[in-house]
């Protein structure tokens, strides 16, 4: 290999490691952390419009993790999972129609999961603080299909804030993305009520490390 | 028309109003809730995140039901009540 291009082998492999976008906090090296929430804090929301009343509602029963370099969060690779019974709009019948088999089916589609295939766009707001593009295999209904959702996340050090939380470094994560219930074969009628056959979700988890 | 039909009558529609008065004083909500969705502020990350909370809304589907009700029953007693025609020998 002559000089010219050793030097342009060189210069290529600075440039990527000066353009790795990860944090810059104490912590280094790969970590991993989990969603399961034993203080009931983590949820996920969804909102859809109707033409009577717009429907917002929760699942709270999250599970999964995420791991990363936390030099490089194009690193990031996991799954979210959620429990279909956790989801509630407030109206009982309704939640039970919504969980019924003419519409999630959550006997026999127990989940909706989202695991991670590739991040992109990823920009630093601050040095702890992430923002940036997600690709994932979403699953729902016994569908799954690539969906990109929009990310925010935040990573704290342990400090004497966070141990009144919990033990060891904390990963806060919000994303926001949506889906058309019409791909995933899931029926948009609630009680007579045409509900919108686009939904917004919202990601709104905290991380604990393992 | 007699006096007991005529009492019955204005005592339905003031249910109805009544249960008309109820749903605006709770916010004219189309379906009856147990609960409703509050904010709370993560203080470490900032996150809106939301709530259940136990709270009573009255909403217009209750007020159906009552009125319907009301209706049915108020019928009902109108009917029963009717002045009957003395059979003449």
């Amino acid at each position: 290999m002559n000089r010219l291009t050793q030097i342009f082998a060189i210069l290529v492999f600075v440039s990527t490691i000066s353009l790795a976008q990860g944090f810059k906090v104490k912590a280094s090296g790969e970590k991993s952390f989990t969603f399961f929430d034993q203080y009931g804090k983590n949820q996920v929301t969804f909102f859809s419009r109707t033409p009577l009343e717009d429907i917002t509602g929760t699942a709270s029963a999250i599970k999964g993790g995420v791991k990363f370099d936390v030099s490089n969060f194009s690193t990031l690779s996991g799954k979210i999972t959620i429990d279909v019974a956790s989801m509630k709009t407030g109206i009982d019948m309704r939640d039970e129609h919504m969980r019924s088999a003419g519409w999630l089916d959550a006997e026999k589609y127990p989940e909706i999961s989202f695991e991670i295939k590739s991040v992109s766009g990823i920009s630093k707001s601050a040095d702890n603080r992430l923002t940036g593009k997600v690709l994932g295999a979403y699953t729902m209904h016994g569908v799954t299909k690539d969906v990109a959702a929009d990310f925010n996340v935040t990573y704290l050090d342990e400090n004497e804030q966070t141990k009144m939380r919990a033990p060891g470094d904390l990963l806060g994560v919000r994303a926001s993305f949506n889906v058309k219930l019409s791909d995933y074969g899931v029926s948009h009628m609630v009680i007579g009520n045409k509900v919108a056959d686009e939904i917004e979700v919202s990601v709104n988890v905290i991380g604990y490390i393992q | 028309m007699n006096k007991k039909q005529r009492s019955i009558i204005f005592a339905a529609a003031g249910i109805i109003l009544i249960s008309l008065i109820i749903w605006g004083i709770f916010g004219f909500e189309i379906f009856t809730k147990t609960q409703v969705l509050v904010e709370e502020k993560d203080e470490l990350f900032g996150m809106i995140r939301k709530v259940w909370i136990d709270k009573f809304i009255w909403g217009l589907d209750l007020s159906l039901v009552i009125s319907g009700f009301t209706v049915v029953v108020g019928g009902i007693l109108t009917f029963l009540f009717r002045t009957k025609k003395l059979k003449s020998n």
